[in-house]
């Protein structure tokens, strides 16, 4: 979508993935993140959660394919976001990322900062529920 | 490790890494991410920032009960795969809040030597 066609309450398009549990292995072994949490389903089950996570900045990682499926080069030279992890997503889920254009200030010369809202949500494979796993704020020069 | 112990300025983790291609490649495939971004040979953004987190997960020896509360990143400048990255973590802040020890943390990533390509804040808390 052009920067021009961005205006305050546009939504972006939405980002969804199926997290597996061979998708947190593959995760931990590219970050080098082997935090039992996320691997050892001993220690997972006597965790507060009872069971293996996945990674938050694998979660969060949708949001940022959001932004740059939005916005391309611009949001690798001057994106920013501002995460709040707020509930844990399980092997099994289905998340969805999602957003929506908050303001759009304009910096001249066809430059244009715009805000957004975003949240992660994972939807329980049980009950179909959703829950909002992230929340926060992102914003892009483009 | 005593993480009581950490002060505001403490330089917690320096590491470089080279991002090449197999390391994209699997990250990319590990979330899955489908953006055009990462058909251009640039490295998603978010996989720099995974970079930057990797230095305090195993420098501090993160406990498998800690959690991932909040995070703060911002992108100045692509990396082209293959480019040599350097990682810094610098405690900001260390409190306990609840029975939880709680650390913020400033992560800084450059390439090509000085040229900074991403600024961070994450926030953590580890048992007490």
């Amino acid at each position: 979508m052009p920067a021009e066609a961005f205006a305050e309450g546009v939504p972006l398009i939405t980002v969804s993935h199926f997290i597996t549990q061979a998708a947190v292995r593959a995760y931990a072994e590219a970050s080098g993140d082997f935090n039992p949490i996320h691997l050892d389903p001993e220690f997972a089950a006597g965790s507060h959660f009872g069971r293996r996570v996945a990674h938050g900045m694998m979660i969060a990682a949708s949001t940022s394919e959001m932004m740059s499926t939005e916005f391309g080069h611009a949001w690798a030279v001057s994106g920013r976001m501002k995460l709040r992890f707020r509930a844990p997503v399980f092997p099994g889920d289905l998340i969805r990322a999602r957003g929506v254009v908050t303001s759009v200030e304009d910096l001249g010369g066809d430059r244009r900062r715009v805000s957004c809202r975003v949240e992660t949500v994972r939807i329980d494979p049980d009950t179909g529920q959703e829950q909002v796993a992230i929340t926060g704020e992102a914003t892009v020069v483009a | 490790m005593d993480y009581g112990a950490l002060k505001p300025g403490d330089v917690i983790s320096t590491r470089r890494c080279e991002v090449d291609a197999d390391l994209v490649r699997r990250y990319v495939k590990a979330v899955d991410d489908r953006s055009d971004l990462t058909d251009s040979g640039i490295v998603p953004p978010m996989a720099l920032a995974a970079l930057g987190v990797r230095g305090v997960v195993q420098d501090l020896g993160i406990p498998g009960g800690t959690l991932h509360l909040g995070q703060e990143i911002e992108f100045t400048s692509p990396v082209d795969a293959g480019e040599t990255i350097s990682c810094t973590a610098e405690m900001v802040r260390n409190s306990v809040r609840g029975g939880q020890r709680v650390l913020v943390i400033d992560l800084t990533v450059r390439a090509g030597g000085d040229r900074l390509v991403m600024k961070g804040k994450s926030t953590i808390a580890v048992p007490a």
